[in-house]
């Protein structure tokens, strides 16, 4: 039987969908890809549904989109309590508990994140004007996430965190950087971002190296090595300021978003 | 200086008025759709469309693709005879062949006052590199005739070619009222506005607005008033000045002098203007005490 192949998750679907069952990236629809290889992330419909495990999530919105999930018993995702929108009373809910409790407090990250369980009804969205990313994960994937990006995980993801050594200047002037890190092992999951403004997607081959402004990096496979970079800028006045840039050496997928947060050059 | 519609060329992109031969969909010098129908309101705002996802603009040697519909970012490949300029927090990534470098700017202490970027960095091809704003609008394509010139209010700028010269001068649009005894400054365009010339050959000028834009040709003489916070950029032929209008309210309390004013700036022809439909709040009520140029009406 002819399958068509998500161009984004590369999940096979039933021939005349028109959105992929696995990540709801349209299927009619041709992909964007700049001249230097990135690909814009694809925008899903208003109210596109897509499934994972016996549930099923529906995308709502195109300037903040909400992530609206109906939990199956069995069932359960967790996030940052924060960005729940609303829930259906019954729905239960538990806490995940991250260890690590004082780097996260010093790296501004949640101690706690929020677990809701099916069978309910619970939504999410963020802050500002952006993009759901749907990333469907494979049995072994391991994905590293900017803090603070991730919208929902399904519960057959790990988690836990890392930092980032020598990016200490980069994205908390100091404090040091902590990065989501999701993984999977013998299921699938599925992990839910919220990019602000327009997100896209490289894949680096191996050795290949792009320069990023950290407050544009969204993600990377855990394969794609980052390191900070140091520009040295002169100006009359002040005789030199630096800026610092995340240089990202592949193999691996590397995701960015257009509206940035800019931590000063200093 | 408008520019003067090209004379004989098959396409005269009616948004820039820069002439091509109207095929692939897109004018090659800013970016906007041929094939669609030019939006004009009844009283002349012309509705400056967006660039469209993956649309190309051609400079130099070199392109610029824009992408994205919230925040598009604007990818330069860059040819190695070509280059650009920046203020350094819209860069977004780069080819690490790019190679970076510095703009020296004049005035450090006044544009740090004036809370304007210090560091303008250039970029020398060959290799890609791109930039962003940071908050969701529209990039703007102002390509920029040998000779001509445009002012652009301050923090609108995200990147220009390399043969547009860069200034930067006082905006000299400012009031200052009473709080006690103490007089409180406003500038509501900003301190400084940014001026662009290009010099040898076509310039490009790239800026970032908030909301939607629209644009329109001034007669000689003929003014029009604007939110100064709405104001993008204008020719530098358009004069500028506050006009300042006092409601009369019923009772004494509800007086001119502590009612709420209105602050408008009075933009005066000849020449083109462009504005966005997301504008700061004005700031600053009741009475005027100094200001720079301005007019006053009561009603």
């Amino acid at each position: 039987m002819d399958r068509i192949e998500c161009q984004w998750c590369k999940a096979q679907n039933e021939m005349g969908r028109t959105n992929c069952t696995t990540c709801g990236a349209p299927l009619d629809k041709k992909d964007l890809v700049t001249d230097s290889g990135w690909a814009e992330a694809p925008r899903l419909r208003d109210m596109t549904e897509f499934r994972f495990s016996s549930s099923t999530c529906q995308i709502e919105g195109e300037i903040v989109p909400v992530a609206e999930i109906a939990l199956a018993q069995g069932d359960s995702v967790f996030f940052e309590h924060h960005v729940m929108l609303w829930k259906e009373p019954q729905v239960p809910m538990s806490a995940l508990n991250t260890g690590g409790g004082m780097k996260r407090m010093l790296g501004g990250m949640p101690h706690i994140l929020s677990v809701a369980h099916g069978p309910g009804r619970v939504a999410f969205s963020r802050d500002a004007t952006g993009e759901v990313v749907v990333l469907p994960l494979h049995p072994s994937m391991e994905l590293d996430v900017r803090e603070h990006a991730f919208l929902a995980g399904t519960h057959s993801l790990t988690y836990s965190f890392v930092r980032i050594k020598g990016l200490a200047n980069v994205l908390h002037g100091g404090g040091g950087m902590y990065m989501d890190r999701f993984v999977t092992h013998n299921e699938p999951g599925l992990l839910l971002l919220h990019g602000y403004g327009n997100v896209f997607q490289k894949t680096l081959q191996h050795g290949e190296k792009i320069m990023v402004e950290p407050g544009g990096f969204l993600y990377k496979d855990s394969s794609v090595t980052m390191n900070a970079v140091k520009q040295n800028v002169k100006t009359g006045l002040m005789g030199g300021h630096s800026m610092y840039l995340a240089e990202m050496s592949g193999p691996g997928r590397v995701g960015i978003q257009s509206m940035y947060v800019h931590h000063g050059s200093e | 200086m408008t520019m003067p519609p090209a004379q004989g060329a098959a396409y005269t992109c009616p948004y820039c008025r820069m002439a091509s031969d109207g095929g692939g969909g897109t004018c090659p010098a800013c970016g906007a759709p041929v094939d669609i129908r030019l939006k004009v309101s009844d009283s002349g705002w012309i509705e400056q469309p967006p660039i469209r996802d993956m649309a190309h603009i051609r400079f130099g040697h070199s392109t610029c693709q824009v992408s994205g519909t919230y925040v598009p970012v604007a990818e330069m490949a860059l040819h190695d005879q070509d280059s650009v300029f920046f203020s350094h927090h819209v860069l977004l990534h780069t080819d690490p062949n790019v190679r970076l470098g510095n703009l020296p700017l004049k005035g450090g202490w006044k544009r740090m006052r004036a809370g304007m970027p210090l560091i303008m960095m250039t970029a020398q091809g060959p290799g890609h590199i791109a930039f962003s704003a940071d908050e969701p609008g529209e990039t703007l394509a102002v390509p920029l005739a040998p000779g001509r010139a445009v002012d652009v209010v301050e923090h609108r700028f995200l990147v220009a070619t390399g043969n547009v010269n860069y200034g930067w001068q006082n905006a000299n649009v400012w009031f200052t009222t009473q709080d006690g005894d103490d007089e409180e400054w406003h500038y509501p365009l900003g301190r400084t506005m940014d001026t662009f010339q290009a010099t040898g050959g076509n310039g490009l000028l790239l800026l970032h607005a908030p909301g939607n834009t629209f644009i329109r040709d001034l007669a000689p003489g003929q003014r029009i008033l604007v939110q100064p916070g709405g104001l993008i950029w204008k020719d530098q032929s358009v004069r500028m000045f506050l006009h300042f209008e006092y409601p009369h309210g019923q009772y004494w309390f509800s007086s001119a002098r502590y009612q709420a004013k209105s602050t408008w700036l009075t933009l005066q022809g000849p020449g083109r203007i462009a504005v966005q439909s997301v504008f700061e709040r004005p700031e600053g009520s009741g009475s005027v005490r100094r200001s720079s140029g301005a007019t006053t009406q009561y009603w």
